[in-house]
């Protein structure tokens, strides 16, 4: 019977081929009508290193990378040690024919393939090996390779020898499994109309910049955060605006707000370390009250950490960070679709709230590619700054009452002069230290945000609404949670999940409604100290919650999700 | 569109905040110099910003009738920077201390000078932290006995004529405040000046490193016969130290904003909706290279 989705694993040295392979793959599913995600891992040093790349595919919407393997495909020793525990109990393996020794008890459900020897026989050179391997993939999935003999006819169009090469080592892999032939048959999707998109959580965050208007962009190279400096190089001067590849991150927000003071719609991207960099000046923006978008694509920490493996522990960070207590908004996006309207929604808190607005994503999520519904760019808003000929007579730039949003003269606007200063300042941001402006101005500042508490922010809620086994996380973990919860509940379970996608100001009210009927609340969470759930508790009052922290690295799965509900139920 | 005079008076860049220098200190000659640079450009205050950093001489934008962004310790140039690239049309003015410029903000200086964003870099230096009572800073002689250093000061002190030049600032000038009037036409030039313009004006600190008197009897002008295009007499100029007023180098290079607008000239335009066609799952991307 034909699976509706397959788990494809590809395994072995980084350089040999494992990562083109899984890029074909997952581009060939996606043109092919599949919904796919995938999931990688990859040493932190350029060349060497072990390496690993999943491609889950199916025919309905996936929203997590799945667990067991279906199909291993091992490029090298290493590759078969290092995964072999993770196949299904009838997992198919596919393993280089001169590199790997696969034990007696699973010889029956693997194959050897000819990778370097075919590629070599084929094309002159081991460079096509990773289209025997993705061909011999092909047969055993029972995949039409046409999209991918289009995608590298489209890739070697002015190299004709090399796309008939690739091609040829494409259907000798498939040959070389030719006896597994459908032995994991995947459901073929139904013809759909519906435009989608293939493209990873950094992608979808540069696009919504994009989309949201993005002006100036300064940035520093990080891991995993790069993709979005080299992206928006390439792509935002054909909009106009302009990135600077900053001396360090300090320099890359003090730009950021340069820019946003001079009316510029700004943003940097980083991780961690260059988080911890850029705190003095989020403090800053805070105070001085300039927009400015900071995306933090989290990595395994603390210190240099695991470079690139994943985490979120610098919730904290985010919400906490730097000295004195200076507002900002933290948003965290629960998929790669969610990448983009996250990072529209940031621009617009940034731009109505005068406040820095930090997008938190991690190592899987800005990492992972994905087929998404196409966003619909006609549903993309603007929100405008309030500027100093919005003010009500005399111009005040930090002028007390109302919402507590007080207009900003932008350089070029007449009658707009004022000092932006990180110094306690009065209304008209002279520096005062007087006790009683300090309250009045810290009161402006939190209370700008309250909107953003009540109402304003969209959060994410599944399952029922109030459910017996209540799950509240944030971010990446919500694909996985997602699946599990619809698993549960049609195993009868109450069941439900709430993801503040907010998360400061937090929606306390939110969380302790939904939680309202719970004998157990989960919050499963990637780090060490259960950041989330100590949040909760200081939020709330009577939440008798379970941590569910864990920090090896690695995303949850599904399954992992589905066992801590089951054992609640029990 | 300006409303204010066509021709503006020194007094019409003052703002209505009184300055909180000590009595007697060289800033109020550089601020003197300032309002009387922009008085002479008749700069337009609504199209300009002073940016600065912290320290005694980083309030100075609070003074000025202009914007202005009172930044954080070390990172007016970046902030400036951001200013500038975000409206080439203003005129940018970044002001601060010698701690300030080339203690903790030292790792901003040589990019900002080797980009050459077109800005003005105005450093009041008075060889010592004075906001924070008198520790030494990069420009404090070795030996200079203060609260940090009480056996003496054991570090070099940092050339930053020098620096700006090796960093590959296209202008580079020494003023001081005690002579308002040279300051008041380096600062005019370098303003109008096309690339990164860094201007080193000793300006003594009369409460803790009063240099004051030693340095009016030190200071001459630059020869009148030095060629301030050849880089290598500006260097012998630089290192040699004293205490020359006047233009040490000047060359004309493309500025970062010119290159950037080259860029976008050259650039074809595109929009959000025709970058997230090119994701389409079923368009497909080349093969073989990731996503761009």
């Amino acid at each position: 019977m034909a699976r509706q989705s397959v788990v494809i694993r590809l395994a072995g040295e980084s350089g040999e081929g494992v990562i083109s392979s899984g890029d074909i793959l997952t581009q060939a599913a996606a043109r092919g009508g599949y919904w796919t995600q995938t999931f990688r891992t990859y040493p932190a040093e350029i060349k060497g290193g072990p390496c690993m790349y999943q491609v889950r595919m199916g025919q309905e919407r996936i929203h997590s990378h799945g667990k067991d393997v279906d199909l291993l495909v091992v490029f090298n020793q290493e590759g078969w040690d290092l995964h072999w525990d993770s196949l299904a109990d009838d997992g198919v393996i596919l393993y280089d024919a001169t590199s790997v020794e696969i034990p007696a008890d699973f010889q029956s459900r693997a194959r050897p393939v000819r990778m370097e020897q075919l590629a070599k026989e084929i094309g002159g050179s081991s460079r096509a090996k990773n289209m025997v391997a993705v061909g011999s993939v092909c047969g055993v999935i029972a995949f039409d390779t046409t999209p991918i003999e289009e995608l590298v006819l489209r890739r070697y169009a002015h190299k004709e020898g090399v796309a008939d090469a690739n091609i040829a080592a494409l259907q000798a892999g498939k040959d070389e499994s030719a006896d597994l032939k459908g032995s994991l048959e995947i459901t073929h999707p139904v013809e759909s109309e519906e435009d989608r998109v293939l493209m990873s959580g950094n992608q979808a965050i540069a696009l919504g910049a994009i989309a949201a208007g993005l002006e100036y962009f300064g940035g520093y190279p990080i891991t995993p955060a790069s993709d979005i400096l080299e992206w928006l190089s390439a792509k935002l001067p054909a909009t106009g605006g302009i990135t600077v590849q900053c001396e360090d991150e300090i320099a890359s927000l003090a730009s950021v707000i340069g820019a946003s003071y001079a009316g510029k719609k700004s943003a940097t991207a980083t991780s961690g370390p260059g988080l911890s960099l850029m705190s003095e000046l989020l403090g800053y923006a805070g105070t001085a009250e300039i927009p400015c978008v900071i995306i933090d694509a989290q990595r395994g920490g603390p210190s240099t950490g695991l470079p690139t493996k994943t985490e979120q522990s610098d919730l904290n960070h985010a919400l906490y960070g730097g000295h004195g207590e200076a507002p900002r908004v933290v948003i965290a996006p629960t998929s790669v679709e969610d990448c983009f309207w996250a990072t529209v929604d940031a621009f617009n808190y940034a731009e109505r709230f005068q406040v820095p607005v930090i997008v938190l994503t991690d190592q899987g999520l800005a990492t992972r590619m994905e087929v998404i519904a196409k966003p619909d760019l006609s549903k993309v808003e603007q929100w405008p700054r309030k500027t100093a000929k919005d003010a009500n007579g005399e111009y005040k730039r930090y002028e007390l009452g109302g919402d507590d949003i007080s207009p900003m003269g932008i350089p070029g606007e007449e009658g707009g002069q004022y000092v932006a200063t990180g110094i306690e300042h009065d209304e008209l941001g002279h520096p005062a230290y007087t006790p009683h402006n300090h309250v009045l101005m810290q009161n402006k500042r939190w209370n700008k945000l309250e909107p953003l508490k009540n109402g304003a922010a969209r959060h994410v809620q599944i399952g029922d609404a109030q459910p017996e086994i209540a799950i509240v996380g944030f971010g990446s973990t919500f694909g996985a949670v997602r699946e599990a919860v619809e698993r549960a509940q049609a195993d009868g379970l109450s069941v439900g999940a709430f993801y503040p996608r907010v998360l400061g100001p937090f929606p306390a009210g939110k969380v302790a409604e939904f939680t309202a009927k719970a004998k157990h609340v989960l919050v499963p969470e990637v780090n060490f100290t259960g950041q989330l759930a100590r949040l909760i508790k200081a939020e709330t009052t009577g939440i008798d919650l379970e941590s569910k922290a864990k920090c090896d690295g690695l995303p949850f799965t599904a399954e992992d999700i589905h066992d801590m509900i089951t054992e609640a139920a029990r | 569109m300006s409303t204010a005079p066509a021709t503006r008076k020194p007094n019409d860049y003052k703002s209505d905040l009184k300055p909180i220098w000590c009595p007697g200190c060289g800033d109020f000659g550089v601020l003197a110099s300032l309002y009387r640079a922009f008085a002479q450009m008749n700069l337009d205050p609504v199209n300009t910003v002073v940016v600065s950093g912290i320290g005694c001489s980083s309030r100075l934008p609070g003074f000025v009738s202009t914007y202005g962004v009172h930044t954080l310790h070390g990172r007016a140039l970046p902030v400036a920077m951001g200013v500038k690239l975000a409206n080439p049309e203003l005129t940018v003015v970044a002001v601060g201390g010698d701690g300030d410029g080339f203690a903790i903000g030292a790792g901003h200086f040589p990019h900002a000078a080797r980009r050459n964003v077109d800005i003005t870099y105005l450093v009041m230096d008075n060889e010592i932290y004075g906001l924070t009572k008198g520790q030494v800073s990069p420009t404090s002689l070795t030996d200079q006995k203060a609260p940090s250093t009480p056996w003496g000061n054991l570090e070099t002190p940092l050339n930053t004529l020098g620096f700006a030049i090796a960093s590959g600032a296209t202008f580079v000038a020494r003023g001081a405040s005690f002579n308002t009037k040279t300051l008041t036409e380096l600062i005019v030039q370098a303003v109008e000046h096309k690339g990164f313009s860094y201007i080193d004006a000793m300006s003594p600190c009369v409460m803790f490193n009063n240099h004051q008197e030693e340095w009016k009897e030190l200071v001459t002008d630059v020869a009148p016969d030095h060629d301030s295009a050849d880089k290598v007499a500006a260097f012998d100029l630089a290192l040699k130290g004293g205490f020359k007023l006047g233009i040490l180098y000047r060359e004309l290079r493309p500025t970062l904003g010119d290159k950037y607008d080259a860029l976008l000239e050259r650039t074809p335009d595109s929009d959000a909706a025709a970058m997230l066609d090119a994701f389409s799952a079923r368009k497909g991307v080349a093969i073989g290279k990731p996503v761009a």
